[in-house]
């Protein structure tokens, strides 16, 4: 059975913190652009991670 | 409002702008690097915002608050993890040619029925989104002209992308050739979707809010439109509805296509990790603004179609843009899906169908079949539109087809990350969760009496609005599926085929591939077992086409580069006719010979080729197996001594570097053939001794270009680590022993001269006494003697006595020579010695006339004794000058060879007999008429040599069938000591 760490570790974070995230996103109030920014955060993360990546890796 | 003719105008001019693009790309206009650029492919991925994420989420929106975000987070999620998720699939993909779904799980689960499964449920699941794509063009065009009939509207917008999609995608026969104009439409569709998308938004919040400060002064004084938006989160849907479209992204044709199928450039999926989630987030973000844009400014009509409403609140322009943007999104989504559908159809359902011969003609055949199909795709579409009417929602159709995609997700897992799932489980898992998705999901949403309450009770779903519960379907379905997926695996069997192709597939392993013997030998062979399934020319072009791909030349005939052109060609027919169709040619066209399973091995050389590639991604243990591997390997590769490793089955799996330097032969040459097709003399030796029962052969004689070698051979079984296992093969180990025979032969030879030479002082000791009597005696007898008959007798015994003497003489001198070495003294000029040599030499009558030539060096000097070297020189001058005429020169040169001075001698004279050049150097040998030469000089030459640390040859003839040169090898004066 194939696991990736990165994998499980996503998942377990992503399954531990939703809640708070959830409650965070939902107490925007006129701040509705939260999840957006969030969103954003996570794009940057993504580039920052792929940026040395060795095209022979994919 | 618009005239119906002006709308379709632009749509008709829309779709030709397009048709450029992919025309322009296509013929080269625009430069590779351009076409291949990652933004390219990023853009092309935009394929997924359909008129469902134009119109639909504003709906959806409007409905379920900020749950539609889930649509743009969920394949969001999907590519920021790419390089773990999508990689795979994208290097599975792009190896054996597998275009769609239904071609990875044919493949994977190695079942023709995996495939036509997969495509009758793709297609049923996908029917809703396409017929959504045509409602929405439709209705969108039947707002803007006010037209009563949107069903004319869908019939001339189909006809219209039936044709554009024939025209983009369908020019080539095959799904191999990457569709380059294709990929460049589609990014270019969806960067007009985007533009005029955020251009709409930001019209209409400027036309209504006067910008970003309006809407958020509007928003104070609105609290209920946020609360909206917020308020749906509070229900606990959020995780089931971002989780299915998390994993539905991918599995769609459309995308699965845009994203592996047509992917130039592997690399480019690691710019669409951050690039796709932010085009969707631009997208996603133009949503709230829209749809309180079309709240504040209290809109009539479907919150479908506010993007529409809010488009035309700033005029004509607004409109327009609008419509654009949802025809974009529309026509791009149904090419794509329909030419993915298309070709899934041809593979898995009308090819495994076809019982003609596949001939020449088969190339056209498949483009109009593709061409029938993509119509055939596109119609069905329609008639689903007409047959569900316009009583549905967007929405209602747009879940249909998630939550069908959704089912296909448990197999793909199993497919990449469990070797042991299996076609049953497939099976039985797909039934499951489609059974649910007609039962729970399509029939109370086309048939709104159907209420199975059974499963509706179990679900959690009530009774009314199913469509608003579909992720519980969604959730309840695939768990459903996943579990009868897993259970059914393991409880039923998994074939040989399947287990293989599981291997290949799962991603932490390598293909185990095995080392079974083909049929078929050569090249040739291939085209003609092809012959029969395909005609001789598609026979012909596919193995010329899988010999290019491999770079392997015709004449191959290596069992592993026949084993490795027949995967190339299932993997290229697989591009041609699907995997099912190519499998089952080259199964049973290029069949294996019969062997049985624990009789094969593992294909090392192919692991070793693979493990090479995948190196970087090893770490902790695996990378320090890697490591230790790798150390063994080299040492086996450099070791002096030449080793060849052989398969159970005779296939050579080793041949290191001292092989390659020993028989001249690569290893790139000799890997995976067999012992008796390596050149002569190779061949008969290492096959005879491979079969043979000696394991060692000490002396081997060779013929190699002219000169003889001599090898010694061991081998050796390779048994398994495991008690009782059987032989994996053995080893040769082959060691050159030429210069240790050579080197064997001079002691042997040395050994003699020694023994002579203490045989000959016993024996001039025993001779000289007598002699020395006997002269004694003739001188006495001369002065006593009368007559002159006995004086002349007794000067002729006095005569002969001093031959004699002078023999002993020789022998006396050899003896000693052939004694403790002396210590080496100081420096000797070569040319001083020769000199000394050649004047010594012309005090003889014999030799007054003779020419002599002196060319060595001033500074050639040697480590020796000079008087002894002297001795070596008047030697083989004397020699040289007696077999030459006085008028042809000897000559004597020397050359520097790094740290040893070679001497020349050469003569013009008639050269050494034949008979005698293999015993020059051994006592009594001489050319020179009786009493002429006692055959001990150029014995004593070599002993002296010898003494010296050097070496002598002789080499005769040396030009034209005469002449003789003598080489002498000394160390130099400067590095002897």
């Amino acid at each position: 059975m194939y696991t990736d760490r990165l994998l499980i570790i996503f998942i377990v974070g992503a399954y531990l913190l939703s809640p708070v995230i959830i409650e965070w996103w939902s107490e925007g109030g006129r701040a509705w652009y939260r999840p957006y920014m969030m969103w954003l955060v996570l794009i940057a993360l993504s580039y920052w991670i792929g940026r040395g990546r060795p095209a022979d890796r994919l | 409002m618009f005239s119906f003719t002006q709308v379709f105008l632009v749509a008709v001019g829309y779709l030709l702008f397009l048709f450029l693009v992919a025309w322009i790309t296509d013929r080269g206009f625009l430069p590779a690097r351009l076409v291949r650029h990652p933004a390219v492919y990023v853009f092309s991925l935009g394929v997924y915002a359909s008129a469902w994420a134009i119109y639909g989420s504003v709906g959806y929106a409007y409905h379920y608050g900020y749950n539609f975000l889930a649509y743009f987070l969920g394949i969001s999620g999907v590519f920021m993890l790419a390089p773990i998720l999508l990689a795979p699939i994208l290097r599975l993909t792009s190896s054996y040619q597998l275009s769609s779904m239904a071609d990875l799980f044919a493949f994977r689960y190695r079942s023709r029925l995996a495939g036509a499964l997969t495509t009758l449920m793709m297609l049923a699941g996908m029917l809703p989104l396409l017929a959504l794509q045509v409602k929405a063009v439709a209705e969108s065009i039947q707002i803007l002209t006010g037209e009563a009939h949107p069903g004319s509207l869908a019939f001339w917008f189909c006809l219209l992308i039936t044709l554009f999609a024939i025209l983009f995608g369908a020019r080539h026969a095959t799904n191999r050739e990457k569709h380059e104009g294709l990929v460049v439409a589609i990014a270019v569709e969806s960067l007009i979707k985007i533009v005029a998308f955020v251009l709409l938004t930001v019209l209409g919040l400027y036309s209504v809010f006067d910008g970003p400060a309006g809407l958020t002064a509007w928003l104070d004084a609105n609290p209920d439109a946020l609360a909206r938006l917020y308020y749906p989160l509070q229900d606990g849907t959020w995780h089931s509805m971002i989780l299915a479209f998390f994993v539905s992204a991918v599995v769609m044709p459309h995308m699965f296509h845009m994203a592996f199928s047509e992917n130039l450039n592997p690399r480019a999926l690691m710019t669409a990790s951050w690039g796709l989630p932010l085009l969707l987030l631009i997208m996603a973000l133009c949503i709230p603004v829209i749809l309180w844009t079309a709240t504040a400014a209290q809109v009539d009509g479907l919150p479908d179609y506010y993007a529409l409403a809010v488009g035309s609140l700033s005029g004509s322009h607004g409109a327009m843009l609008a419509y654009i943007a949802g025809l974009a999104g529309a026509s791009g989504m149904l090419i794509v899906a329909a030419l993915a559908l298309s070709s899934m159809a041809l593979n898995h359902l009308v090819l495994p169908a076809r019982t003609q011969r596949l001939d020449e003609s088969l190339y056209r055949w498949l483009l109009w079949a593709r061409r029938l199909l993509i119509a055939g795709v596109l119609a069905l579409s329609y008639m689903f539109y007409v047959i569900a009417g316009d009583h549905h929602t967007l929405t209602e159709l747009g879940v249909l087809s998630f939550v069908a995609t959704l089912q296909f997700v448990p197999g793909l897992i199993g497919a990449l990350f469990w070797p042991g799932a299996n076609r049953m489980g497939l099976f039985a898992g797909l039934l499951t969760g489609f059974t649910m998705w007609v039962a729970a999901l399509v029939l109370p949403i086309v048939m709104p009496h159907w209420q199975p309450t059974l499963l509706f009770d179990l679900l959690g779903i009530s009774h009314q609005s199913t469509a608003h519960q579909w992720h519980h379907v969604a959730i309840a379905s695939v768990v459903a599926n996943g579990v009868v997926f897993v259970i059914f695996s393991l409880i039923t069997p998994s074939s040989r085929a399947e287990r293989n192709a599981a291997e290949t597939c799962a991603v932490d392993s390598l293909r185990r591939t095995f080392r079974w013997e083909l049929e078929a030998d050569t090249v040739e062979d291939f085209v003609a077992s092809l012959t029969e399934p395909l005609g001789p020319v598609t026979a012909e072009r596919e193995v010329t086409l899988a010999l290019r791909d491999l770079g392997q030349a015709r004449s191959e005939t290596r069992p592993y580069a026949l084993r490795r052109l027949r995967d190339q060609l299932e993997t290229n027919l697989s591009g041609l006719l699907g995997p099912s169709v190519s499998h089952r040619i080259v199964d049973k066209h290029l069949p294996y010979k019969p062997q049985a399973e624990n009789e094969s091995s593992e294909d090392i050389q192919f692991i070793e080729s693979r493990l090479e590639l995948y190196r970087d991604r090893l770490s902790g243990l695996a990378a320090e197996l890697d490591s230790l591997r790798r150390f063994h390997r080299q040492t086996l590769l450099e070791l002096p001594m030449g080793v060849i490793s052989l398969g159970a089955d005779g296939e050579i799996i080793g041949w290191n570097l001292a092989m390659e330097h020993l028989t001249g032969v690569t290893a790139q040459r000799t890997i995976g053939a067999r012992l008796n097709t390596l050149p002569r003399p190779w061949n008969v030796v290492f096959h005879d001794f491979a079969l043979g029962d000696t394991v060692r052969l000490p002396q081997v004689e060779v013929q190699l270009r002219g000169q003889s070698r001599w090898l010694s051979l061991h081998k050796s079984e390779v048994v398994g680590t495991l008690p009782g296992e059987r032989a994996e093969g053995q080893v040769i180990v082959v060691e050159d022993i030429t210069d240790l025979r050579a080197l064997e032969a001079q002691l042997t030879h040395s050994e003699r001269l020694a023994s002579v030479g203490r045989l000959a002082a016993g024996v001039a000791h025993e001779i000289g006494n007598p002699v020395t009597a006997i002269a004694c005696l003739a001188q006495n007898l001369d002065h006593d003697a009368g007559g002159d008959e006995v004086a002349q007798a007794s000067q002729q015994i006095v005569e002969q006595t001093r031959r004699i003497s002078r023999i002993v003489e020789s022998l006396v001198t050899f003896s000693h020579s052939g004694g403790i070495p002396q210590p080496v003294q100081g420096p000797v000029s070569l040319r001083d010695t020769v000199n000394e040599a050649i004047s010594l030499l012309q005090m003889d009558p014999d030799h007054r006339q003779q020419m002599f030539r002196n060319d060595c060096p001033a500074d050639h000097l040697v480590r020796g004794d000079s008087q002894r070297l002297l001795q070596v020189f008047v030697n083989l001058l004397s020699n040289a000058a007696d077999a030459t005429q006085d008028n042809d020169p000897v000559t004597v040169r020397s050359e520097r060879q790094e740290e040893r001075l070679d001497v020349m001698i050469e003569d013009q004279g008639h050269g050494i007999p034949a008979e005698l050049a293999s015993s020059l150097f051994e006592p009594f040998v001489t050319s020179k008429p009786p009493g002429r030469g006692t055959g001990l000089g150029l014995a004593l030459v070599y002993s002296i040599i010898e003494d010296h640390f050097g070496s002598i040859r002789a080499e005769s003839p040396i030009a034209d069938g005469h002449g003789t040169r003598f080489v002498i090898t000394l160390p130099s004066y400067l590095d002897a000591g």
